[in-house]
């Protein structure tokens, strides 16, 4: 009896482990992903990429859903809350690569803002990203060759194509539109109205957030911040390179920069600046050829050399140099407060936490954040002079130049937590991040006058600016008012500058209106027609991108990341969407910073394409995921297990 | 270009219902109209009231909606686009410069006329009730549309798919953009307000077809051209307009119930009656303590 009772529960056990190991297994299900983008009306380049892509994807056997979202709820979804499985979308990108560091490194993937919204760890390419933070001349270029390289390995986002922006301008009112780019503050200076009378410049902006909010910290109302541009100045403006394709601006403001010989950078509300570079700093070695390996075997891990900060994520940078930087005197915020190096200081420190340490929990702001990264230290040396103690490179150092300066005496009231009676509001939401900023006090070019939501902004002319100096040879604001008018739809846009209603359409216009206003500008160079619209190319450091939600599986998995890529036919995009006005790329840099192992070839030569002329060989596709270690179903589904 | 927009759509209706005025109502009934409009305007006025203060919130509240709608709404588009797909592809099959010019002026001036000119045919008349449901059916239109707007997300066609809906409207005639973004909100499409509304007039005119028989016939054929107009020019999907007419039957319903349920006069009258009673109430409790 006592033996039955036994034998009875011994064999139950066994059975009921065994059906635990089965139950307990999680099912394998179809793979079945969202992806979050911008509706047309917030960026109609986004929604047809994702439509496309999202197409290719279900051919593969991905059941998809399309999640769209207006412009400041996309942001707030992908760059603040972190919620999605992939995002297409424009990245702000820059014309120099070293955004790459907050965008990829690992400890910036809990932040929010452009910081590292995919959620990639990978502490091999973080060493990476270090190095080229920190290396100087010409090992610098060799860095980013080798981050974007292992970037186009790991695919922690598709880098899909940079668009190439139209922007349509009437010269009889102001001229000069070449001077600047008109996507930063400089294209909106030094214009030259034919008469004294014409003192409105009026912009056609097809955006209709910065009537709702200008605090140049909020990257949800933020794409590259001209309107903030004008309202704050920043210590230095950078200059746009001498690469062919960067037209606009390639030669402004040549003069009083000779001297100091800085290339990068034009004085603005710093007059001058020194680099000053640790003797103790030894160099890194120089990496020699190419160590890349194997498809899809992530990256190799070069522990022979260079041993000093490689591979140790804990060890504490070393300073490598000072950037001393010299204030323009006498300047004056907008609400007629002194301009010192107090603000300054008060700025960089504030940038890399909003809660000045109020709180135990850290309030970086989503914007500029990297610029502010590599400063360790701020000493004042003056009412006027400053010395910054930079973790990295000289180059990488000055970004510092390009933040906006906060006034101190406004901002340090805005570190407290934002409240909402009865509402739990989230860890690290300062007043600063969430302030609509209204009205803006700022030192910049031009003051803010009024607004009414999504009709117009005007900005006045700040009297007081520096640039209105006579000694001062650098563009001025030459408008008494800039007016700008919130209108939704390139064609509207178009129609406002042709009917003399608008100077400039102030955003880039969308790649559908471009042919008909290239059509219209090549007839009124035949016809000689006396019309005086312009149409102005400017290149960008912006790109489209597909971003993975590394945070979560499948999209953890490179390999993964990889097949994707793969299915990503940019050249056909670029023709399809953009009719032709963009240039695929396989890294999301200029073309100056584009290695030659990355430059486009007609076709991308990391991931090319698994298919032809945009038609996806799904055969190729499945022996792809499959390779990958993934599955497909009898029906050809993608399976996963999540 | 808003006002020029504006004053060149207030000629083209007015225009339209002079017109529209000598064709239905006749001289008969505005010889009446003349000599009854002081009464008759005092019996609707408490509509027009409730209607005006509907509209009127309702201006402030559609700058509300949207960010009211992205806390706590649910965002629908896909789920439209996955029932219904193609339809709207196909419908815009059919796109030829011409259709694209009816629907257009249908979509603008159609539909200002359609909702209008009854306003006006229904004062001609002896009988305010229909004028009341008429004001009555608007406010429920507007208010109902509101709470659906707040609880739901949803993009057009023209936003869903840019390349294959062309967004016919705006890229032809750019200017009327500047006119419909005063009144619309893009994330604001379920239910169509413009297929509810002209539904609303159009069952209205089938009460009243004694009346005007005629009207009801042209309702007929301009209801149909205005619910076709929203979805061929990529603003609204098919569901949407579905959404329009269940709205506008349930806003005619709730309409023939609720008018003449409370008589202003009658309750000025009982709150005096109240008040004198709410006295001698007060009277005899203080009896009590």
């Amino acid at each position: 009896m006592l033996a039955a009772s036994v034998g009875l529960s011994a064999s139950t056990s066994g059975c009921l482990q065994h059906v635990r190991s089965i139950v307990n297994r999680n099912e394998v299900e179809q793979l079945s992903l969202t992806i979050t983008t911008l509706s047309a009306d917030g960026d109609r380049e986004s929604i047809q990429l994702a439509q496309d892509i999202g197409a290719t994807l279900e051919t593969a056997g991905i059941d998809i859903e399309i999640d769209m979202q207006s412009r400041e709820a996309f942001r707030r979804t992908v760059l603040i809350n972190h919620d999605f499985d992939i995002y297409v979308g424009r990245h702000p990108g820059d014309i120099r690569p070293d955004f790459l560091y907050e965008t990829l490194h690992s400890k910036f993937a809990d932040e929010s803002g452009w910081q590292n919204p995919f959620g990639f760890t990978n502490l091999t390419f973080d060493t990476y990203l270090d190095r080229q933070q920190r290396a100087g001349g010409e090992e610098r270029e060799q860095a980013v060759s080798r981050t974007l390289e292992a970037l186009a390995l790991e695919q922690p986002f598709v880098p899909i194509c940079v668009p190439h922006e139209f922007r349509l301008v009437r010269t009889d009112r102001f001229d000069g539109w070449k001077q600047g780019h008109l996507a930063t503050r400089m294209g909106y200076l030094g214009l030259d109205p034919p008469t004294t009378e014409e003192a409105v410049l009026r912009a056609a902006h097809t955006d209709s957030r910065p009537s709702q909010n200008l605090n140049p910290l909020a990257v949800e109302f933020r794409n590259r911040g001209l309107v903030t541009g004008l309202l704050y100045d920043s210590l230095a403006v950078p200059r746009w390179s001498g690469d062919g394709t960067d037209a606009g601006g390639g030669d402004e403001e040549t003069d009083g920069v000779e001297e100091d010989g800085d290339r990068t950078y034009s004085p603005w509300l710093g007059t001058d600046w020194t680099w000053n570079e640790n003797e103790n700093e030894t160099e890194a070695e120089n990496e020699e050829g190419d160590e890349r390996t194997g498809n899809g075997s992530g990256i190799d891990t070069d522990t022979d050399t260079d041993t000093d900060i490689e591979l140790n994520p804990d060890t504490q940078l070393e300073p490598t140099g000072t950037l001393t930087v010299t204030l323009r005197e006498d300047c004056q915020f907008h609400d007629g407060h002194e301009l010192t190096a107090d603000d300054v200081a008060f700025t960089i420190d504030f940038l890399s936490d909003t809660t000045r340490d109020d709180s135990e929990f850290p309030a970086p702001s989503p914007r500029y954040r990297g610029h502010v990264d590599p400063i360790a230290d701020v000493t004042k040396q003056g009412e006027y002079e400053l010395e910054f103690t930079c973790t990295a490179s000289e180059p990488v150092a000055k970004r510092v130049l390009e933040i906006p300066i906060l006034p101190a005496h406004i901002w340090t009231e805005r570190t407290e937590t934002a409240s909402i009676p009865a509402i739990t509001v989230a860890d690290g939401t300062t007043e600063a991040l969430i302030t609509e900023n209204l009205p803006p006090v700022g030192s910049g070019p031009f003051q803010f006058e009024n607004r009414t939501q999504r009709e117009f902004v005007t900005l006045e002319r700040y009297d007081e600016h520096f640039t209105r100096r006579e000694s001062v040879a650098l563009p001025e604001p030459s408008a008494e008012t800039l007016r700008i008018r919130i209108d939704p739809r390139s064609t509207s846009a178009i129609e406002l500058v042709e009917s003399d209603e608008a100077d400039v359409t102030s955003l880039a216009l969308e790649s559908y209106v471009v042919d008909d206003v290239l059509a219209a500008e090549s007839e009124r160079e035949q016809t000689s027609d006396s019309d005086p619209i312009e149409v102005i190319e400017s290149s960008t450091g912006s790109f489209y991108h597909l971003g993975f939600n590394a945070r979560t599986a499948p999209f953890s998995n490179p390999r993964f990341r990889r097949v994707i890529a793969r299915l990503i036919d940019k050249e056909q995009l670029v023709s399809d969407v953009f009719y032709g006005h963009a240039r695929p790329i396989a890294a999301p840099v200029t073309r100056e910073w584009t290695p030659d192992s990355l430059a486009w070839t007609g076709t991308d030569p990391e991931t090319p394409f698994l298919g032809t002329d945009g038609e996806l060989d799904v055969e190729a596709a499945r022996a792809a995921f499959e390779e990958a270690g993934f599955r497909y179903d009898d029906e050809g589904r993608l399976r996963v297990r999540y | 270009m808003l006002t020029q927009v504006l004053v060149q759509l207030v000629v083209v209706v007015t225009l339209m219902i002079a017109v529209s005025v000598a064709l239905f109502v006749g001289r008969r009934r505005l010889q009446v109209t003349r000599t009854e409009w002081r009464t008759r305007l005092r019996a609707t006025a408490p509509a027009l009231a409730v209607l005006t203060v509907a509209l009127l919130f309702n201006s402030i509240a559609r700058q509300l909606v949207p960010d009211l709608s992205w806390m706590i709404g649910w965002n629908l588009t896909w789920a439209i686009y996955d029932i219904e797909g193609q339809f709207i592809l196909w419908l815009q099959s059919f796109e030829t410069p011409a259709v694209t010019a009816y629907f257009s002026f249908i979509y603008i001036y159609g539909y200002v006329f359609a909702l209008t000119f009854p306003v006006v045919a229904y004062f001609a008349l002896a009988d305010t009730r229909p004028l009341r449901e008429l004001l009555a059916a608007y406010t429920l239109n507007y208010t109902l549309g509101l709470v659906l707007y707040v609880f739901v997300i949803a993009f057009g066609p023209r936003n869903m798919m840019p390349e294959l809906v062309e967004a016919l409207l705006y890229d032809t005639y750019p200017q009327y953009q500047h006119l419909t973004r005063q009144v619309n909100r893009n994330t604001n499409v379920f239910p169509s307000l413009h297929a509810s509304l002209a539904t609303t007039v159009t069952l209205l005119a089938y009460r009243t077809r004694d009346q005007y028989p005629t009207w009801f016939y042209v309702t007929l054929g301009l209801g149909t051209s205005i619910a076709l107009s929203t979805m061929y020019l990529g603003i609204h999907w098919a569901i949407d307009v579905l959404a329009g007419l269940g709205l506008a039957y349930i806003s005619v319903s709730l309409a023939r119930v609720l008018v003449d349920r409370w008589s202003v006069s009658a309750w000025i009258a009982s709150i005096r009656g109240r008040d004198a009673d709410d006295d001698r109430e007060m009277d005899s409790s203080s009896d009590h303590t």
